[in-house]
Protein backbone atom coordinates (compact mmCIF):
# COMPACT_ATOMS: atom_id res chain seq x y z
CA UNK A 1 0.00 0.00 0.00
CA UNK A 2 1.45 3.44 -0.95
CA UNK A 3 1.86 5.97 1.30
CA UNK A 4 -1.00 8.57 0.66
CA UNK A 5 -2.10 11.01 3.09
CA UNK A 6 -5.06 8.66 4.62
CA UNK A 7 -2.18 5.79 5.17
CA UNK A 8 -0.01 8.52 6.42
CA UNK A 9 -1.78 9.69 9.27
CA UNK A 10 -3.32 6.38 9.83
CA UNK A 11 -0.05 4.83 10.26
CA UNK A 12 1.28 7.61 12.81
CA UNK A 13 -1.82 7.07 14.90
CA UNK A 14 -1.10 3.57 14.98
CA UNK A 15 2.70 4.55 15.83
CA UNK A 16 1.22 6.36 18.94
CA UNK A 17 -0.12 2.98 20.47
CA UNK A 18 2.93 1.50 19.77
CA UNK A 19 4.89 3.88 21.04
CA UNK A 20 2.44 3.92 24.48
CA UNK A 21 2.99 -0.38 24.74
CA UNK A 22 6.63 0.09 24.29
CA UNK A 23 7.10 2.43 27.23
CA UNK A 24 4.56 0.81 29.40
CA UNK A 25 5.61 -3.15 29.04
CA UNK A 26 9.66 -2.46 28.16
CA UNK A 27 9.56 -4.03 24.88
CA UNK A 28 10.72 -3.09 21.50
CA UNK A 29 7.18 -3.28 20.07
CA UNK A 30 8.06 -5.07 17.09
CA UNK A 31 4.96 -7.92 18.11
CA UNK A 32 2.62 -5.14 16.94
CA UNK A 33 4.65 -3.63 14.37
CA UNK A 34 5.74 -6.52 12.38
CA UNK A 35 1.66 -8.06 12.15
CA UNK A 36 0.50 -4.41 10.94
CA UNK A 37 3.06 -3.94 8.57
CA UNK A 38 2.76 -7.12 6.82
CA UNK A 39 -1.11 -7.36 6.47
CA UNK A 40 -2.05 -4.21 6.40
CA UNK A 41 0.95 -1.92 4.31
CA UNK A 42 1.24 -5.25 2.87
CA UNK A 43 5.29 -4.98 2.76
CA UNK A 44 7.44 -8.50 3.04
CA UNK A 45 7.65 -9.75 6.13
CA UNK A 46 11.98 -9.09 5.81
CA UNK A 47 10.98 -5.20 5.32
CA UNK A 48 8.20 -5.38 8.00
CA UNK A 49 11.10 -7.03 10.43
CA UNK A 50 13.75 -4.56 9.57
CA UNK A 51 11.85 -1.15 9.48
CA UNK A 52 10.04 -2.61 12.87
CA UNK A 53 13.97 -2.90 14.47
CA UNK A 54 14.44 0.99 13.25
CA UNK A 55 11.34 2.25 14.46
CA UNK A 56 12.39 0.74 17.93
CA UNK A 57 15.85 2.65 18.12
CA UNK A 58 14.48 6.09 18.62
CA UNK A 59 11.31 4.83 20.37
CA UNK A 60 12.73 3.02 23.24
CA UNK A 61 15.55 5.97 23.73
CA UNK A 62 12.35 8.35 24.16
CA UNK A 63 11.32 5.89 26.65
CA UNK A 64 14.35 5.41 28.53
CA UNK A 65 14.27 9.26 28.84
CA UNK A 66 11.24 9.58 30.15
CA UNK A 67 11.53 6.38 32.37
CA UNK A 68 14.74 7.98 33.40
CA UNK A 69 13.35 11.08 34.64
CA UNK A 70 11.58 8.72 37.07
CA UNK A 71 14.70 7.13 38.61
CA UNK A 72 13.49 3.66 37.27
CA UNK A 73 16.19 2.88 34.70
CA UNK A 74 19.50 0.47 35.64
CA UNK A 75 22.03 1.76 32.93
CA UNK A 76 24.44 -0.97 34.42
CA UNK A 77 22.28 -4.24 34.13
CA UNK A 78 20.41 -2.54 30.53
CA UNK A 79 24.04 -2.62 29.02
CA UNK A 80 25.28 -6.37 31.07
CA UNK A 81 21.17 -7.78 29.24
CA UNK A 82 22.13 -5.57 25.73
CA UNK A 83 25.92 -6.71 25.26
CA UNK A 84 24.48 -10.44 25.71
CA UNK A 85 21.32 -9.71 24.02
CA UNK A 86 23.72 -8.37 20.84
CA UNK A 87 25.59 -11.08 20.31
CA UNK A 88 22.92 -13.61 21.19
CA UNK A 89 20.68 -11.53 18.01
CA UNK A 90 23.56 -12.02 15.72
CA UNK A 91 23.53 -15.60 16.22
CA UNK A 92 20.09 -15.93 16.54
CA UNK A 93 19.50 -14.47 13.04
CA UNK A 94 21.83 -17.31 11.55
CA UNK A 95 20.40 -20.38 13.67
CA UNK A 96 17.06 -19.30 12.06
CA UNK A 97 18.23 -20.34 8.68
CA UNK A 98 19.35 -23.83 10.02
CA UNK A 99 16.44 -24.67 12.69
CA UNK A 100 13.38 -25.81 12.16
CA UNK A 101 11.20 -22.67 13.33
CA UNK A 102 7.72 -25.19 14.54
CA UNK A 103 9.76 -26.77 17.26
CA UNK A 104 11.57 -23.40 18.48
CA UNK A 105 8.15 -21.31 18.51
CA UNK A 106 6.14 -24.10 20.46
CA UNK A 107 9.36 -24.14 23.21
CA UNK A 108 9.05 -20.04 23.11
CA UNK A 109 5.98 -20.22 23.93
CA UNK A 110 5.41 -22.89 26.44
CA UNK A 111 8.56 -20.39 28.13
CA UNK A 112 5.96 -17.25 27.93
CA UNK A 113 3.10 -18.89 29.66
CA UNK A 114 5.34 -20.38 32.30
CA UNK A 115 6.36 -17.06 32.92
CA UNK A 116 3.17 -15.38 32.62
CA UNK A 117 1.41 -17.49 34.91
CA UNK A 118 4.35 -16.98 37.38
CA UNK A 119 4.05 -13.04 37.19
CA UNK A 120 0.23 -12.76 37.05
CA UNK A 121 0.47 -14.60 40.56
CA UNK A 122 2.52 -12.63 41.58
CA UNK A 123 0.60 -9.65 40.79
CA UNK A 124 -2.36 -10.75 41.93
CA UNK A 125 -0.93 -11.56 45.60
CA UNK A 126 0.29 -8.03 45.66
CA UNK A 127 -3.03 -6.56 44.79
CA UNK A 128 -4.76 -9.09 48.03
CA UNK A 129 -2.20 -8.51 50.31
CA UNK A 130 -3.15 -4.80 49.47
CA UNK A 131 0.90 -3.65 48.74
CA UNK A 132 -0.04 -1.20 46.17
CA UNK A 133 2.80 1.30 46.93
CA UNK A 134 4.56 1.84 43.06
CA UNK A 135 7.86 0.07 42.67
CA UNK A 136 10.22 2.41 43.54
CA UNK A 137 13.97 2.07 43.10
CA UNK A 138 16.22 0.80 45.83
CA UNK B 1 32.94 -4.33 36.20
CA UNK B 2 33.38 -7.25 38.35
CA UNK B 3 32.77 -10.28 37.10
CA UNK B 4 30.45 -11.81 39.92
CA UNK B 5 27.51 -14.86 39.06
CA UNK B 6 25.37 -11.92 38.97
CA UNK B 7 27.01 -10.51 36.56
CA UNK B 8 27.60 -13.70 33.91
CA UNK B 9 23.50 -14.25 34.85
CA UNK B 10 22.44 -11.39 33.12
CA UNK B 11 25.17 -11.00 30.64
CA UNK B 12 23.47 -14.73 29.51
CA UNK B 13 19.87 -14.03 29.84
CA UNK B 14 20.37 -10.94 27.74
CA UNK B 15 22.29 -13.60 24.88
CA UNK B 16 19.51 -15.69 25.62
CA UNK B 17 16.70 -12.74 24.73
CA UNK B 18 18.83 -12.10 21.68
CA UNK B 19 18.96 -15.20 19.98
CA UNK B 20 15.47 -15.47 20.69
CA UNK B 21 14.61 -11.81 19.03
CA UNK B 22 16.77 -12.99 16.31
CA UNK B 23 15.63 -16.22 15.73
CA UNK B 24 11.70 -15.62 15.36
CA UNK B 25 11.46 -11.58 14.88
CA UNK B 26 10.02 -11.00 18.76
CA UNK B 27 11.58 -11.38 21.92
CA UNK B 28 13.78 -8.77 23.20
CA UNK B 29 11.72 -7.12 26.20
CA UNK B 30 9.02 -10.32 26.49
CA UNK B 31 11.95 -12.53 27.39
CA UNK B 32 13.90 -9.55 29.11
CA UNK B 33 11.78 -8.39 31.95
CA UNK B 34 10.78 -11.71 33.43
CA UNK B 35 14.84 -12.50 33.30
CA UNK B 36 15.17 -9.21 35.91
CA UNK B 37 11.88 -9.75 37.51
CA UNK B 38 13.24 -13.66 38.84
CA UNK B 39 17.30 -13.31 38.15
CA UNK B 40 18.06 -9.89 38.88
CA UNK B 41 15.46 -9.32 41.33
CA UNK B 42 13.94 -6.07 39.84
CA UNK B 43 10.42 -4.90 40.59
CA UNK B 44 8.25 -4.71 37.63
CA UNK B 45 8.47 -1.27 37.03
CA UNK B 46 12.47 -1.22 37.06
CA UNK B 47 12.48 -4.27 34.94
CA UNK B 48 10.19 -2.37 32.41
CA UNK B 49 12.79 0.56 31.99
CA UNK B 50 15.82 -1.45 32.19
CA UNK B 51 14.59 -3.73 29.53
CA UNK B 52 13.77 -1.02 27.13
CA UNK B 53 17.39 0.12 27.56
CA UNK B 54 18.92 -3.10 26.36
CA UNK B 55 16.28 -3.33 23.70
CA UNK B 56 17.99 0.27 22.40
CA UNK B 57 21.01 -1.70 21.47
CA UNK B 58 19.58 -5.08 20.38
CA UNK B 59 17.25 -2.68 18.25
CA UNK B 60 20.42 -0.76 16.27
CA UNK B 61 22.07 -4.13 16.40
CA UNK B 62 18.97 -5.92 14.53
CA UNK B 63 18.44 -2.64 12.11
CA UNK B 64 21.99 -2.66 11.00
CA UNK B 65 22.05 -6.20 10.08
CA UNK B 66 18.55 -5.72 7.78
CA UNK B 67 19.73 -2.39 6.51
CA UNK B 68 22.60 -3.94 4.74
CA UNK B 69 20.49 -6.35 2.84
CA UNK B 70 18.49 -3.18 1.92
CA UNK B 71 15.63 -4.82 4.09
CA UNK B 72 14.27 -1.64 5.52
CA UNK B 73 12.10 1.14 4.29
CA UNK B 74 13.25 4.65 5.87
CA UNK B 75 9.90 6.57 5.04
CA UNK B 76 7.46 4.14 6.67
CA UNK B 77 10.01 4.22 9.61
CA UNK B 78 9.68 7.82 10.49
CA UNK B 79 5.80 7.83 9.88
CA UNK B 80 5.75 5.26 12.83
CA UNK B 81 8.35 7.07 14.66
CA UNK B 82 6.63 10.32 14.93
CA UNK B 83 3.50 8.72 16.40
CA UNK B 84 5.98 6.64 18.59
CA UNK B 85 8.07 9.22 20.55
CA UNK B 86 4.81 10.93 20.96
CA UNK B 87 3.19 7.42 22.77
CA UNK B 88 6.74 6.54 24.45
CA UNK B 89 6.45 9.69 27.00
CA UNK B 90 2.76 8.74 27.52
CA UNK B 91 3.66 4.99 28.58
CA UNK B 92 6.22 5.96 30.25
CA UNK B 93 3.78 8.06 32.50
CA UNK B 94 0.96 5.51 33.00
CA UNK B 95 3.73 2.80 33.68
CA UNK B 96 4.60 5.39 36.80
CA UNK B 97 0.93 5.37 37.78
CA UNK B 98 0.04 2.14 38.06
CA UNK B 99 0.71 -0.20 40.80
CA UNK B 100 3.18 -3.38 41.27
CA UNK B 101 0.34 -5.46 41.31
CA UNK B 102 -1.73 -4.16 38.27
CA UNK B 103 1.27 -4.15 36.27
CA UNK B 104 2.66 -7.42 36.66
CA UNK B 105 -0.68 -8.77 36.04
CA UNK B 106 -0.82 -6.59 32.90
CA UNK B 107 2.55 -7.54 31.96
CA UNK B 108 1.42 -11.65 32.51
CA UNK B 109 -1.26 -11.52 30.19
CA UNK B 110 0.85 -9.80 27.37
CA UNK B 111 2.99 -12.59 27.72
CA UNK B 112 -0.26 -14.95 27.06
CA UNK B 113 -1.09 -13.22 24.24
CA UNK B 114 2.74 -12.56 22.70
CA UNK B 115 2.51 -16.96 23.39
CA UNK B 116 -1.05 -17.21 21.57
CA UNK B 117 -0.07 -15.42 18.75
CA UNK B 118 3.09 -17.46 18.13
CA UNK B 119 1.06 -20.91 18.24
CA UNK B 120 -1.30 -19.19 16.12
CA UNK B 121 -0.01 -17.47 13.77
Amino acid sequence: MDLTLPVILGTALFGVGVGLLSALFGIGGGIVMVPFMVLLLERSPHLAEGTSLLVIIPTAIAGVIAHHKRGYVSFSLGAKLGAGGVVGAVLGARLALSLAEDTLETYFALFLVVMGIRIIVEGVKMVRSDDQAIGAPD
Amino acid sequence: MALDRSTIAIVASGFVAGVMSGLLGVGGGVVMVPLLVFVARQTQHQAHATSLAAVVLMGAAGAATFAAEGEVDVGLALVLAAGSLVGAPMGARLMARTAEGPLKIAFGVLMLVVAGLMVWI
